[in-house]
């Protein structure tokens, strides 16, 4: 259950303060999948910054599962991150310098995983990416690289899932077989999975839809139980 | 978690070699300095424990500046019955002079370096002649070679043959004997490292000597008795029974042991002192890691932020990025010790010119790696990881600031790494109210000095050198600060490539100050050693005083001083000659208390010696050449009692004593001191005290008695005489015609000797400190490395908008002259004043500024700074707009 009380992010810009969240309160149970709609500017992407612990919020609570991590250290965080929490970036944020399958290997060798290796292969293998396991990002295109993305966001099986605007950066057939992948990875393993979109088609595919406008929650509905994007062949 | 940090620490170094060029050089730049000293520091060392008995002459040596007395030569000769075997060695300086005139290009007399040994010589070691046949029969050549009557030989060093314009088979006057030139000497196992020399070397035989008629009472002699034990018998015990047996002869009795240990230390504090410039092109290095690194991870920021975001906690990514700083920092390490292993390769020849003599040939000195090379290479591996580790660490803590939300927002990237709130404290910008920061940057301060005091090998010069080159950096810091701020105070100039050249300099995380620290402190280091050897040749070559004399005429006999008089005044009229009567003494005792030649105090004496000059303990045993004069010598002044009244006549002889032997002796007015003048003891009364200007180019005593005070000693005169230049030869030539037994020296080529060791001297030291200025080189290709993108990217606009590459090209040569001309100014001003502090204070002598050194010293820094900057950055002058911003 992620649980969020009087969340206020405010950021110093230009000479004054900018609000980006303000006194957002919500709950998400375990598995639920949920989308985060809202114009640019909204706070989408801070809220689900704050709830992966990337950022502290300026007030208000974050818990996660009864853990508090809005007052925890920083290393701390960065563990509990580690082993609770995938995340997804936009512009996915592969390390250059790593080939895809160091890149999976990152998360599952900070949590000493002894088979590490064998994990991270099998999980691109599960992403399509079995052929590709020693190229670097720069060699993969950019569907690839958001489904590395997605390979390292899941290698330590983390109860929660966060994606911002997975498909943002991709064409739609891309994009599609990315929402594919995140919503089988869900299904197998009953990951709560918070996502963050601009396309109305990958929202109401989710169960549950939160609408930002100004840093507030403008709307919280459940979706009708639409049919599911096709499933990709894993 | 720990693998993690290993295996990322080498995906990371991976694929970024080339970040990493300047990071490598840097430190194999300074590594390399410090390896290439001390390796040529340990093999010398080597080489003279290997040799030390050789370097003596034998397992001990007694020394006198007299013949050995007969009881003394009882003595020795009562050796023999314990299978102790002795050999004597007489060295002296006297004139050499060919029989017949030669051409018109070569000398027709010489001063020489005169050794004869016997039979027996050496003992130890060998000497190296041109040919096969054995020293002595060279020196006792068959009647054949002589023209069917018996001679003497001589083998000679070459130099005297071609000053000369002699050859092997001639003949050689030396006093009243005549030589048969029968070889030449190329090496001599015993002849220390001699930094100077008054003339060529010419070995004779004992008996040669004899003949020659050149040691009479007074004479400056140097008597060795080599002495070589049974292998089995201790030396302690004979030298303390020697030293006991031969106290009436006042004989100095050394064990193989003491002499090496004096030429160790001398190397020992060459090597350290040499050291420490490399010590400091390292720091210089340090500066460039530093820069790399930062670079590095500014580059790094989104991977640490993404790192970060997957569960690395800080301390993880910092460890990460330790461990890869120390596996460069070991692979720069490894290039310095390769570079060191070089450098020692080329220094031998260096040295060699620095001792003016074979040393390195005599000891056998090898450039192999051996066993006791380990200790260097291990010692420079050691310093580079620790610098890179010191010069590393500020940097990294600063990945700790890195927050993973930076990769939102790039505004995030700024306030991590580097460009703090300006408006903040200093010490907040520097991130000194955290306590991390502050403990490691005690661990930074601690680390270095614990560098330098290891360099150093002591805690007062380690010490001294970090604060020094702390003060140093310092100035040099608030001195570019201070111009890159006035710079931006300044209206812009209307010219777009100086507009563009002042805007790289001025403008926020411009490398600039960094770039002229650094070029600075390597200029600085350069133009104090030009200064400084400008300073002391000036010294002696060009601040002579007008009426400073042209010889100095030694060893003149009572007898013959009217005669040599005359002979002066009618080959050169108006030289005015000057004698100065002089005997050799030792102190005997001062106030009643006998002095004795002590081993502890000898000991002590070292060690105060390498620290503070000369000790206590040289001034009580000492030889003291005295004198009795009428009048107080020029540039003389009595600060404490009176000089004695002309004529005045003393019931007790009347002593002057030089201020600092006085304070050394513990002598005041009214103190006895009694002299031991060949045997025979003299008292005297101190009844002043003087100061002298001991670099006035005359004679000079520490201790000048009353007239009359030794008038039965066996004194000799020293004549000093001024003549022009076109008089010197013919003079000199008639004064060894008519007294073949006086030496001439000859000031000038003295002060020129002094000049050639001066000038290789300094040679070494600028050899080092040049890699000082590599450094700083280094330091500034780094720092351009950093900001190459920004360039790049600047560039492609500026042609986008229809600059050209000239402009472009324009524009960079005035920012690299600029941080030249600026860098060099502020390294010339610090050298400057560091020389001047130097030389007033250290050297005590006059200052005075040398324009060539600063004007040569200036361009030179601003041609390195150009040539630096374009190999930097040239390539960006050829970059097309669209295929970088394309990448945009």
């Amino acid at each position: 259950m992620i649980t969020i009380s009087h969340l206020t992010m405010r950021l110093a810009g230009g000479g004054h303060q900018i609000t980006i969240l303000d006194d957002v309160t919500l709950e998400i149970p375990d598995k639920q999948r949920v989308a985060i709609v809202g114009p640019s500017g909204s706070g989408k992407s801070t809220l689900l910054g704050l709830i992966a612990g990337l950022d502290r919020p300026t007030s208000g609570s974050i818990t996660l599962d009864g853990v508090e991590i809005s007052v925890m250290r920083e290393s701390a965080l960065a563990r509990y991150r580690r082993d609770h929490i995938g995340y997804i970036f936009q512009s996915f944020h592969l390390i250059p310098t790593l080939t895809a399958l160091e890149n999976v290997l990152v998360p599952l060798e900070l949590a000493g995983m002894r088979t590490a290796q064998d994990r991270a292969t099998e999980l691109l293998n599960t992403v399509g990416l079995g052929e590709r396991l020693h190229h670097y990002p720069v060699q993969l295109s950019g569907g690839e690289q958001q489904r590395v993305a997605v390979a390292r966001a899941f290698a330590c099986h983390p109860p929660i899932l966060l994606a911002d605007e997975p498909t943002g950066n991709l064409d739609s057939a891309t994009g599609q077989h990315v929402m594919q992948l995140l919503q089988s990875l869900h299904r197998d393993y009953g990951t709560t999975l918070v996502l963050v979109t601009h396309d109305h088609t990958i929202a109401s595919s989710m169960e549950r839809v939160i609408s930002l406008r100004d840093g507030r929650i403008e709307s919280d509905r459940l979706t009708d139980p639409a049919p599911r994007v096709a499933e990709p062949p894993l | 978690m720990n693998r993690f940090i290993f295996k990322m620490a080498w995906r990371e170094t991976r694929g970024a070699w080339r970040h990493f060029l300047y990071f490598f050089a840097c430190i194999a730049i300074g590594v390399g300095a410090l390896v290439g000293v001390s390796l040529f520091g340990a093999h010398m060392e080597r080489a003279v424990t290997k040799e030390a008995r050789g370097l003596l002459g034998g397992d001990l040596e007694i020394r006198l500046t007299r013949p050995l007395s007969l009881a003394g030569q009882a003595v020795l000769s009562s050796l023999g019955a314990r299978d102790i075997v002795f050999t004597h060695v007489s060295e002296l300086v006297a004139m050499a002079a060919r029989p017949t005139p030669g051409s018109f290009m070569t000398q027709s007399t010489q001063i020489i370096e005169l050794k004869a040994v016997e039979s027996a010589y050496p003992l130890y070691g060998t000497i190296r002649l041109d040919s096969t046949q054995a020293l002595d029969a060279q020196l006792h050549p068959d009647e054949r070679r002589c023209g069917g009557r018996s001679c003497f030989g001589a083998v000679v060093q070459e130099s005297l043959l071609i000053r000369m314009g002699l050859s092997v088979g001639e003949r050689l006057k030396i006093g009243q004997a005549m030589f048969l030139i029968t070889g030449i000497v190329r090496t001599e196992p015993d002849r220390m490292a001699n930094a100077f020399t008054l003339g060529p070397r010419v070995m004779i035989a004992q008996e040669g000597l004899l003949a020659a008629e050149l040691v009479k009472p007074g004479s400056r002699v140097r008597e060795r008795y080599l002495v070589k034990t049974p292998p089995a018998m201790p030396l302690e015990p004979l030298l303390s029974e020697l030293r006991d047996r031969l106290g009436a002869d006042s004989a100095r009795v050394t064990s193989y042991r003491t002499a090496q240990s004096q030429l160790k230390q001398f190397l020992e504090q060459l090597s350290r002192y040499l050291g420490l410039i490399g010590l400091t092109a390292l720091f210089i290095g340090g500066l460039g890691v530093g820069t790399s690194i930062h670079a590095f991870l500014r580059d790094k920021l989104r991977t640490i932020a993404t790192l970060k975001a997957v569960g690395a906690d800080s301390t993880t990514v910092v460890s990460t990025y330790v461990v890869q700083a120390i596996f460069l920092g070991s692979i720069g390490s490894l290039a310095g010790i390769l570079l060191g292993i070089a450098l020692e390769r080329g220094l031998p020849p260096l040295a060699a010119a620095l001792f003016a003599s074979d040393i390195l040939d005599q000891l056998g000195v090898s450039s192999e790696l051996s066993q006791s090379s380990i200790w260097p290479l291990l010692k420079g591996a050691l310093l580079g990881l620790l610098s890179t580790l010191l010069f590393t660490l500020w940097p990294l803590l600063k990945i700790r600031d890195i927050h993973p939300g930076a990769i939102f927002r790039r505004d995030a990237e700024q306030s991590a790494v580097g460009l703090e709130n300006a408006a903040s404290r200093w010490w907040v910008r520097w991130g000194l109210t955290d306590g991390w920061n502050v403990g490691t940057a005690g661990v930074i301060i601690v680390g270095l000095c614990a560098l330098s005091v290891w360099q150093a090998g002591s805690w007062s010069i380690g010490l001294l050198f970090i604060g020094a080159t702390s003060l140093a950096i310092t100035v040099l810091f608030v001195c570019a600060q201070a111009f890159v701020r006035g710079l931006a105070l300044m209206p812009l100039p209307r010219v777009l490539s100086l507009r563009y050249a002042l805007g790289n300099v001025v403008r926020p995380g411009s490398q600039a100050t960094g770039i002229m620290v650094a070029i600075g402190i390597g200029v600085m280091v350069i133009v104090t050693v030009s200064l400084v050897e400008q300073a002391l040749l000036s010294q002696i070559q060009d601040n002579r005083p007008a009426d400073a004399p042209t010889f100095f005429f030694i060893d003149i006999q009572p007898d013959q001083a009217q005669e040599f008089v005359s002979l002066i005044d009618r080959q050169a009229e108006g030289a005015h000659p000057e004698l100065t009567p002089l005997v050799r003494s030792r102190l005997h005792a001062i106030d009643g208390k006998i002095i004795k030649f002590d081993e502890a105090g000898e000991k002590d004496e070292k060690r105060t010696e390498g620290n503070e000059g000369r000790g206590k303990q040289w001034y009580f045993t000492r030889e003291y050449v005295l004198t009795f004069l009428d009048r107080l010598p020029k540039d003389n002044t009595i600060t404490k009692g009176e000089w004695w009244k002309p004529g005045q006549v003393f019931s007790t002889p009347q002593v002057s004593v030089e201020e600092d032997a006085a304070m050394h002796l513990g002598l005041t007015i009214g103190s006895i001191v009694e002299f031991d003048i060949q045997g025979a003891t003299v008292s005297a009364e101190v009844s002043s005290i003087r100061k002298v200007e001991w670099g006035n180019f005359s004679t000079n005593f520490y201790m000048i008695l009353s007239p009359g005070s030794i008038g039965g000693a066996p004194f000799t005169y020293v004549g000093t005489v001024r003549v022009s230049a076109a008089k010197e030869v013919p003079l000199q030539q008639a004064v060894v015609a008519s007294f073949p037994n006086i030496s001439a020296i000859h000031i000038g080529d003295v002060l020129d000797g002094f000049a050639r060791v001066l000038d290789r001297l300094s040679l070494a030291i600028r050899a080092v400190a040049l890699f000082c200025v590599v450094a700083g080189g280094l330091v500034m290709a780094a720092a351009l490395a950093a900001t190459r993108y920004r360039r790049l990217y600047e560039s492609v606009i500026l042609k986008a908008l229809g600059a050209t590459r000239s402009l472009i090209a324009r524009a960079f040569a005035m920012e690299y002259v600029l941080l030249g001309a600026v860098a060099g100014l502020i390294g010339l001003s610090l050298g400057s004043i560091l020389a001047w502090a130097l030389v007033r204070y250290v050297f005590d002598l006059p200052w005075s500024i040398h324009p060539q050194v600063l004007g040569i010293g200036l361009f030179l820094t601003i041609l390195l700074t150009l040539i630096v900057g374009f190999a930097s950055t040239y390539r960006i002058l050829g970059q097309r707009p669209l295929a970088v911003l394309r990448h945009e």
